[in-house]
């Protein structure tokens, strides 16, 4: 080792002082000569017969130097950097090759990298906590199959108790918190958490204490109620207030004591959520009060995200295990309701834990399959890339032939060649990453704004972790070996010494390149087929769904979202209080109508109870409250009866209106007006009188239908309902300018009410179909450039074939060939391949669409017309790249094509 | 009269060896090397300057000579080679290896 490294040294130095080297070689052999000379003239030679002899002897100097020289070199080293360098001037000749190289590449390597990076922040990261391999998620399982990942509170006290191979259970929800402040209230994001939740995640805070399973007892700490506030909100609140420790906070209308503050990297459990408080989860029941607590709803309300850190040697499947075989001992223990546990020990309901590390969000659940789809879509352009940039580089490795052919002969070692080659391509590919790496940061955060436009709340940290750069070093290097490898192969492949021999005029030489350059370019035509007729049936998804309708226009309606949680008003003068605001509102400029709803549709808040007529079935019926003119402000048709009325109060008898769907439903063979529904609450049964049917409307979702749908009005709510809805205004003027009218309007009677929120109509629907819209997106993108690149394929390739036979080409035609049977011959090379790569495509593009299709939407995979559109669409593609190389061969002189042999 | 040529993997570590030797009683140019070895076997070695040099520097990169210019005894500038503690082992090494292999031929050659 010693003496490699003294070795290393020497020659490091010699790579240096290159020229002193040179200069002492050439004095030392000189001295040495002069030495000989000096010899032979002391034996007697003469002067000039001894210059002779030393000549003789010595030969010629420049061979010494070179000898020499060999020894002191890095040869791979130096070999390298004359490579790097002629590469460089390769590329540099033909400028147009290398650009569209590198940014076919960029693109490919770009998207890749940047999908990756949505999936990292979404998917993969582990949460910034200490060995987050130990924490798992606890969910529920029965008959289903499905897991449910929300509890209710009682389960997770049982489990908390429990513990076994955990050493914390913990429990968390986000919140909206209201905290007062001078002249008003301000909505912050908080998290509910229970008592073990910092011990689990195993994070010192910044200052004071996290909160303690002594906080999360039923009345709080003796100290007070405690709460941990993050850095951010320190900055922000108290302004880094070195006494913010023991100051009072009063959220939700209870007086809360900070106790201690955590640093900024510390976003709890939902790698997502950036929460700016924890409270403690036993002051759920204090802030909501007990009407509105779901602590206090006990075991129906399931709305808990329960997670657990294991003892370092427990596994993850000992805690399946464990969680799944204490499922019936905590059901028994916590559910007072004996009905309920047997109903559920039927289904085989069970505990069950999965692995935790990267936390839990309720996001992946819709957005890992697209994502994966889309991930798989951006495999394929990448892969057409590589294929692209292979195939361009074979078809000019077969024009530079006769350069390497001459090199080969020349006694380049076949190894040196195709190194040289590989330099050349690695070259172009690590170029083609640094420009798609570049430019993926500013991509992935544009691409989960698209993603996550309905939830302002949501952060995805895309950032360029090592885990993505080494997987953009694997797609780099997959891709120059992929993109260099062959071609190099085949281009210093011994047979083409005879290449020099044939010269220009080698009419074999398409014959000899073989099949596969044919085999890349269908190949290519068949992955662009494939991405063209998926994008297609997205985009055709999106487009139906948008058709589809939602039963309202949703076109210049925006939602005004009042917060009543916190305020004294109730009933009538609630009532009393929305139809002051609505009056107002409605003379504001370009205001049409106004209304109210509890419930806006896709605002993923969903009522629904078991409703029937006398003596007929019972229907899970979804329900919302309105004011009167909802149907109109939405454009909702009245079809039969009428709407409701601001003097509809429940002492009139209670009103209810239903939806075409619900009125087929509940009353199929009668005329549904006048006719009385019946629910059941609780004990009580309750009596409504339908006084109209309207329009079916979507509720949860565009995709699904809309589903059978009662309305009651708001005049008629009970007593203790808390009264938050959203006013409903059409307008043709700006929207901007009614938040601020509305909280004029709004504190008139209640001063303290925080600035209402406002969401547009057209917004919802559009965030409602974030992830078909993402795909459509994306894979109009992708196909576009598959398309692109493709083009440019087949451009390539044929251009640089035809090329090649220039002179056979002014052979026939100086022995009669016609300018359009030369046109001919040249563009039906390309139109085989096309012709291959279509058929393979669209027996691909039929399997693989299969996979998509849990993301269509009224159209089936093998759709025709979405089929035929890809095929003309690419033959189009492929017809006009292969025209141009077919003019021009057609444009040849025969003379100077001959000549130039 | 032998001649040393840079052909062959014995003769080339032979040429090492003698280089080695010739190094041993203290500095030397490449001439010097040449006329030691060539006076000492009584003009029945030559060492060709096409092997000798390359030898040289290949030991000097190798570690086992070390090398400084100075004056000659006419006093021109010329390339002095010394042994270094590591040609100095490798020189005891050969030569023990060397004693040992010659004695080997010459027993296999007076078998009868």
């Amino acid at each position: 080792m010693g003496q490699n490294l003294h070795e290393f040294a020497l020659r490091i130095k010699a790579l240096f002082l290159k020229r002193r080297m040179d200069h002492d070689m050439a004095d030392e052999l000189e001295f040495h000569q002069a030495m000989l000379k000096e010899k032979l003239m002391r034996q007697g030679l003469a002067r000039a017969d001894a210059h002779a002899e030393v000549r003789r002897r010595f030969g010629r100097p420049d061979r010494w130097h070179e000898r020499l020289r060999e020894l002191w070199q890095f040869r791979r080293l130096e070999n390298l950097a004359r490579d790097l360098s002629f590469s460089v001037r390769v590329l540099r000749k033909s400028p147009g090759f290398t650009i569209v190289a590198i940014l076919t590449l960029a693109l490919g390597v770009g998207a890749n990298t940047t999908i990756f990076s949505v999936i990292n922040g979404l998917l993969l990261r582990p949460l910034p906590v200490p060995a987050s391999h130990q924490l798992v998620v606890i969910g529920t399982n029965d008959n289903s199959l499905r897991v449910n990942y929300s509890l209710s509170e009682p389960m997770f006290r049982g489990l908390e108790r429990k513990r076994q191979v955990f050493s914390d259970v913990f429990a968390f929800n986000h919140s909206r918190l209201q905290i007062k402040r001078a002249g008003g209230t301000e909505n912050v994001q908080g998290q509910i958490v229970s008592g073990n939740f910092f011990s689990a995640l195993q994070t010192p805070p910044l200052l004071g204490r996290t909160l303690t399973p002594s906080d999360d007892v039923k009345g709080g700490n003796p100290a007070g109620f405690g709460v941990v506030i993050t850095e951010g909100f320190w900055q922000r609140w108290f302004n880094r207030a070195p006494d913010v420790i023991g100051q009072k906070l009063e959220i939700d209308d209870t007086l809360f004591t900070v106790v201690g503050v955590m640093p900024k990297r510390f976003i709890g459990a939902d790698p997502l959520d950036r929460p700016e408080m924890f409270i403690p989860l036993s002051t759920e029941l204090v802030i909501h009060g007990t009407t509105r607590s779901l602590t206090a709803a006990g075991f129906h309300a399931w709305w808990l995200t329960v997670m657990a850190r294991m003892k370092p040697e427990a596994t993850v499947e000992q805690a399946n295990a464990d969680v799944a075989a204490t499922s019936s001992t905590i059901l028994h223990e916590m559910i007072p309701d004996a009905d309920w546990v047997a109903n559920r020990e039927k289904l085989h309901f069970q505990f069950t834990a999965e692995s935790g590390s990267t936390g839990f969000t309720y996001i992946r659940q819709y957005f890992s399959k697209p994502l994966l789809a889309v991930f798989a879509m951006c495999g394929g352009v990448l892969l057409l890339a590589c294929l692209n940039l292979a195939s361009l580089l074979m078809a000019r490795g077969a024009a530079r032939q006769k350069e390497l052919a001459t090199r080969l002969a020349m006694g380049a070692g076949r190894g040196r060649l195709v190194q040289q080659l590989l330099v050349e391509s690695v070259l172009i590919s690590v170029t083609g990453t640094i420009v798609g790496l570049a430019s993926a940061p500013l991509v992935s955060q544009s691409l989960t704004r698209l993603l996550l436009s309905g939830q302002s709340q949501t952060h995805v940290d895309t950032a360029l972790d090592p885990r993505v750069f080494a997987f953009a070093a694997l797609v780099a290097i997959a891709a120059s070996l992929l993109i260099g490898l062959i071609p190099a192969l085949r281009a210093t492949s011994s047979s083409l010494n005879e290449q020099m021999k044939h010269g220009q005029h080698t009419t074999l030489a398409r014959g000899r390149q073989g099949i596969l350059p044919h085999i890349m370019m269908s190949a290519e035509v068949a992955l662009a087929l494939i991405l063209v007729v998926g994008a297609g049936l997205l985009a055709s998804t999106v487009v139906r769904l948008y058709r589809s309708g939602t039963g309202f226009d949703p076109r210049g309606v925006v939602n005004l979202a009042f917060s009543m949680d916190q305020q004294p008003l109730k009933a009538d003068a609630l009532t009393q209080f929305y139809r002051h605001v609505g009056e107002g509102l409605s003379h504001q400029p370009g205001v049409k109508s106004v209304s109210f709803a509890f419930i806006i549709p896709f605002g993923h808040f969903q009522w629904d109870e078991n409703a029937s007529i006398p003596g007929g079935k019972e229907y899970d019926i979804y329900e919302n409250s309105i004011a009167p003119a909802y149907f109109e402000t939405m454009r909702i048709p009245l079809l039969d009866g009428r709407d409701f009325r601001w003097t509809d109060a429940g002492s009139s008898g209670l009103k209810i209106i239903l939806n075409q769907t619900a009125a087929r439903l509940l009353a199929p063979d009668r005329n549904p007006i006048g006719q009385t529904v019946i629910k059941h609450q609780g004990k009580k049964t309750v009596q409504y009188e339908v006084v109209g049917v309207v329009g079916d409307a979507k509720y949860e979702s565009v995709r699904s239908p809309a589903p059978a749908t009662a309305y009651l009005p708001m005049t008629q709510q009970d007593e203790d309902e808390t009264g938050s809805y959203s006013a409903v205004v059409r307008t043709d003027g700006a929207a901007a300018p009614l938040v601020g009218a509305a909280h004029a309007l709004a504190a008139q009677m209640l001063p303290e009410l925080p600035m209402p929120e406002m969401t547009s109509m057209e917004e919802m629907v559009r965030d409602s179909m974030s992830a078909e819209r993402m795909m459509a997106m994306l894979s109009i993108f992708f196909a576009f450039c598959a398309l692109v690149v493709t083009a440019i394929g087949l451009y390539g390739t044929l251009a640089y074939a035809t090329a090649r036979r220039t002179s056979e080409i002014g052979i026939r035609m100086a022995l009669g060939a016609r300018r359009i049977q030369v046109a001919r011959m040249v563009f039906l090379e390309n139109a085989t391949v096309a012709i291959t790569g279509t058929v393979a495509g669209l027996v691909a593009a039929l399997l693989a669409s299969r996979a998509l299709a849990s993301f269509l939407y009224g159209i089936s995979t093998r759709d025709p017309w979405v089929l035929a559109g890809s095929i003309i669409t690419l033959a189009m593609i492929a017809s006009a790249a292969s025209l141009l190389p077919a003019i021009r061969a057609a444009g040849i002189q025969p003379m100077d094509a001959i000549r130039c042999e | 009269m032998e001649r040393i040529t840079d052909t062959g993997d014995l003769i080339q570590g032979t040429l090492e060896m003698l280089v080695l030797k010739a190094l041993l009683r203290g500095p030397l140019h490449g001439y010097g090397v040449a006329e030691w070895i060539e006076q000492t076997s009584q003009q029945v070695l030559k060492v060709e300057e096409g092997a000798l040099y390359p030898a040289l520097h290949r030991m000097e990169l190798r570690g086992l000579l070390k090398a400084r210019w100075g004056a000659s005894e006419n006093n021109r500038r010329a390339k002095f080679y010394e042994l270094t503690a590591e040609g100095q082992k490798r020189l005891g090494a050969e030569s023990h290896r060397w004693a040992r292999l010659s004695s080997a031929v010459a027993f296999v050659m007076q078998a009868s």
